[in-house]
C-alpha cells in the first residue's frame, strides 16, 4: 500500500523539480571488428553499430513514456577506440571517427563516446598517432567525443602525453575556432578514468567489459535544490543543523537513483542487455533550477567560490553516494557532484563576478567528481600553461585515489571578461581569467613520468 | 467440498466490530481467505471473502451476523460464488498507473474524474480522496490494461486538465513502489 503523502511526494520530484534519467548509454565491445585494414576495420564497426543499437533510442523512448520519465540522452560508448585501430596511421584513426559518426547518425544517438586512449604509462606508436588525430577527428565529426586516461594512481602520470595534450587541446580548439573552440569540448582528460561512466564526454566501454551493457546516468540536482528548500520551509531555519541537511539529500538521492535504476532495468530486459550500473551524479544543464550551484548557495555561501564552499561539496558529495549506493544493486561510473563551469548557470556566474577562480576550482575538485570540467579560459593561454594546469588536476587524482578529469577550453580569440556560449547542454560562460601564465615551461619540457605515489605511509 | 462467499458489511464504527464479524464467520466454521477494510468519519465498511462448508448458505451467515450489536443497522450483502477465485492473483496487469489530480474543491470532481475513466475504459482498482485548507486531492490507483493507448490517455488527461482546472499528473505504480520501499523489486 502506497502511502499517500509518499504518492504526492513523488509526483512532485517528477513533474515539478526537473527529475530526468539525464541519460542511458549502451556500451558496445568493438576489440573484434577490427579487420585487415581501415576501411574494413570501418565497416565492421558501422556494421556492428548499427545492428546492436538498432532499437535503442526507440526502446528507450518506449520505456520513458511507458514511465513518464524523460530519457534526456541516449548515447553509445565503446571499446577505446586506440586499441580497435592499433597499428593505423592519423588518418586511419580519423577515417573511424567517420564511420563511428555515421553509425550514430544511424542509430539516432545523441552522442557516441570512447573514442580514447590509455596511456597512463606509456605511448605506443599507435597512441602518438591516435593523438594526433584528435583536432581533425573531433572537427569533422559532429557526435564523437573522445577521452584519453594519462594517469592512474598505480602508474602515475605519463608527462610526455600530457605535453601532447596540452598542445592538442589548443589544436583541437582552434581547429573549431568558428564555433568558440567547440572542438576542445569534446575532449576530456583523465586520471584513474572508469570504465562504466555513461557521462560524456568520458564515457568508454571499458577493456574489461562484457560485449554489450547498458549504464544508466541520473541526475537531478534541481530535484535535491527543492527538497532542502522545502525542508528549510516546513521545518524552518532555526531548527535544521547541517547534518539533517546532509539526510535530506541522502533520502533525495535515494528516490532518485531508485527512479534510473527502474529505467536501466526496463530497457535492458526488453533489449535483453546486462544492465550495468547506474552512475547518480548530480551533474547540471544550464536550464534554471537545475543547478548544482544554487544547492552551494541553498547550503549557506551566497556565491559559489566563497571560503566554505569546499566544505559544502565534500558533504554534496558524501551525501549523494551514500544515498545512490544504497538504492542501487550496483553503482559505478562517477557517481557525486559535477562542478562543469559552462553548464551551470550559477557556476558560471560566479566566474563572472570573480567570486570563482581556477584555483578554488581545482581545490573543490578534490573532493567531488570529476574535475576541471567545461572550463573556458583565455584562447592566449600557451600549451605548456594548459598542460600544467591539467597536471595539477592529474595529481589530485593520483594522489587521492580517485577519478579527476580536465576538459579545458581556450576560446581562441577571447580573453578575460569575454563570454562564450556553445548553446544547448553545453552552455555558457564568462571566460575564467588564468593567472601565472607563461610560467611552467620548464616543467613541462622534462617529460618523462612523475611515478607512482606511495601507498602506505599516508599521513 | 466448501464453497466460497463474498461478504459486505458496513456500519458505525466502534472498537471491537471486526471481532465480531471475523468471530462470526469463524463460528460458522469459515475461513478468511482474504479482506479489506477501511473507516471513513466514523463509518465502517468492510469486504471479504470466506469459504465456509457447502451446508453453510447466505441466510445462516447473515442470521449470524445479525446478533452483532451497532448503533445503526449492521447493512450486510452475502453473495455466494459459483466459480474458484483466486485469492493469490490481484487481478492486475502490469499497467497499474497512480493518478493524482488536484485543485480547488468544488461539487463534481469526482464524478467528472470516474466519467474520464469510464469513457477511456479505465478501471479503478483505489480511489483516496482529501481536503486540506481548499485544495482537494484525489490519488486513483488505475489499470490501463484496456484502453487502447497510453498516448491518447495522457494527451485527453491534458485536455481534462484545463476542462476542470486540476493539476493531473499519472505516472507508472512501479515508480512509486520503487521510490518508497527499501527492497527492490
Amino acid at each position: 500500500m502506497i502511502k499517500s503523502d509518499q504518492v504526492l511526494s513523488t509526483v512532485e520530484m517528477i513533474q515539478k523539480e526537473n527529475l530526468d534519467v539525464r541519460t542511458v548509454t549502451m556500451g558496445i565491445n568493438l576489440m573484434d571488428c577490427r579487420g585487415g585494414g581501415v576501411e574494413e576495420t570501418c565497416r565492421r564497426v558501422e556494421e556492428r553499430i548499427t545492428t546492436v543499437a538498432k532499437n535503442f533510442v526507440a526502446t528507450c523512448d518506449d520505456v520513458s513514456k511507458k514511465f513518464g520519465i524523460p530519457v534526456v540522452n541516449k548515447r553509445i560508448s565503446i571499446t577505446p577506440i586506440a586499441y580497435v585501430g592499433a597499428g593505423f596511421d592519423r588518418h586511419g584513426f580519423v577515417e573511424l571517427a567517420k564511420a563511428l559518426d555515421r553509425a550514430a547518425t544511424t542509430v539516432g544517438v545523441d552522442i557516441l563516446g570512447g573514442f580514447s586512449a590509455h596511456v597512463e604509462k606509456g605511448m605506443t606508436e599507435t597512441d602518438r598517432e591516435y593523438i594526433a588525430s584528435l583536432p581533425k577527428a573531433l572537427a569533422v565529426t559532429e557526435k564523437i567525443c573522445a577521452s584519453i586516461n594519462i594517469a592512474t594512481t598505480k602508474k602515475g602520470i605519463n608527462m610526455d602525453a600530457l605535453t601532447l595534450v596540452g598542445q592538442t587541446v589548443k589544436e583541437l580548439a582552434e581547429q573549431t575556432a568558428e564555433s568558440g573552440g567547440f572542438g576542445a569540448a569534446k575532449f576530456v582528460v583523465f586520471c584513474n578514468q572508469p570504465g562504466d561512466n555513461p557521462f560524456m564526454a568520458g564515457a568508454i566501454h571499458g577493456v574489461e567489459e562484457s560485449d554489450l551493457v547498458l549504464n544508466v546516468g541520473v541526475s537531478g540536482p534541481g530535484v535535491i535544490a527543492r527538497a532542502l528548500e522545502r525542508m528549510i520551509d516546513n521545518v524552518g531555519r532555526e531548527n535544521i543543523k547541517l547534518d539533517d541537511l546532509a539526510e535530506e539529500i541522502k533520502q533525495t538521492t535515494f528516490r532518485v537513483t531508485r527512479c534510473g535504476e527502474l529505467i536501466g532495468r526496463e530497457v535492458s530486459k526488453a533489449m535483453n542487455i546486462d544492465f550495468g550500473v547506474v552512475d547518480l551524479s548530480l551533474a547540471p544543464t544550464p536550464t534554471v533550477g537545475d543547478s548544482v550551484g544554487e544547492i552551494f548557495q541553498i547550503l549557506g555561501v551566497d556565491e559559489v567560490g566563497a571560503p566554505g564552499s569546499t566544505a559544502i561539496l565534500a558533504m554534496l558529495n558524501d551525501a549523494v553516494k551514500k544515498g545512490g549506493i544504497f538504492a542501487s544493486k550496483a553503482v559505478g561510473g562517477l557517481s557525486g557532484a559535477f562542478i562543469p563551469v559552462m553548464e551551470d548557470q550559477v557556476l558560471a556566474d560566479a566566474v563572472g563576478s570573480g567570486a570563482l577562480c581556477l584555483e578554488k576550482l581545482e581545490s573543490m575538485t578534490c573532493v567531488c567528481s570529476v574535475g576541471l570540467d567545461m572550463v573556458p579560459i583565455p584562447g592566449s593561454v600557451d600549451a605548456a600553461t594548459i598542460s600544467a594546469i591539467i597536471a595539477d588536476e592529474m595529481a589530485l587524482g593520483m594522489i587521492n585515489q580517485k577519478t579527476t578529469a580536465a576538459r579545458l577550453i581556450p576560446v581562441p580569440g577571447k580573453g578575460e571578461g569575454d563570454y562564450v556560449s556553445f548553446g544547448g547542454l553545453f552552455g555558457a560562460s564568462p571566460i575564467l581569467p588564468i593567472r601565472n601564465i607563461g610560467k611552467s615551461q620548464r616543467f613541462i619540457d622534462w617529460g618523462g613520468r612523475i611515478p607512482a605515489p606511495i601507498h602506505s605511509f599516508k599521513n | 467440498m466448501s464453497k466460497q462467499m463474498v461478504i459486505s458489511v458496513m456500519s458505525k464504527d466502534r472498537p471491537g466490530i471486526v471481532a465480531d464479524i471475523t468471530g462470526a464467520i469463524y463460528n460458522l466454521d469459515g475461513d478468511l481467505a482474504d479482506l479489506n477494510q477501511s473507516v471513513l468519519c466514523g463509518y465502517f465498511t468492510m469486504i471479504l471473502i470466506a469459504s465456509f462448508d457447502k451446508k453453510v448458505t447466505a441466510e445462516d451467515v447473515i442470521a449470524k451476523f445479525s446478533h452483532i450489536e451497532s448503533e445503526t443497522k449492521l447493512e450486510v450483502v452475502v453473495k455466494e460464488i459459483d466459480e474458484e477465485i483466486d485469492t493469490t492473483s490481484s487481478g492486475q496487469s502490469d499497467m497499474v498507473y497512480v493518478l493524482t489530480a488536484q485543485g480547488k474543491n468544488k461539487s463534481g470532481l469526482v464524478a467528472q474524474m470516474g466519467e474520464f475513466c469510464r469513457e477511456h475504459n479505465i478501471n479503478i482498482l483505489d480511489l483516496d480522496t482529501t481536503l486540506n485548507r481548499g485544495l482537494y486531492t484525489m490519488i486513483l490507483v488505475i489499470d490501463l490494461a484496456g484502453t487502447n493507448s497510453i498516448d491518447n490517455v495522457r494527451a485527453d488527461l491534458e485536455t481534462f486538465q484545463a476542462k476542470t482546472e486540476l493539476k493531473v499528473v499519472m505516472q507508472h505504480e512501479d515508480i512509486f513502489k520503487i521510490t518508497s520501499d527499501v527492497n527492490l523489486h
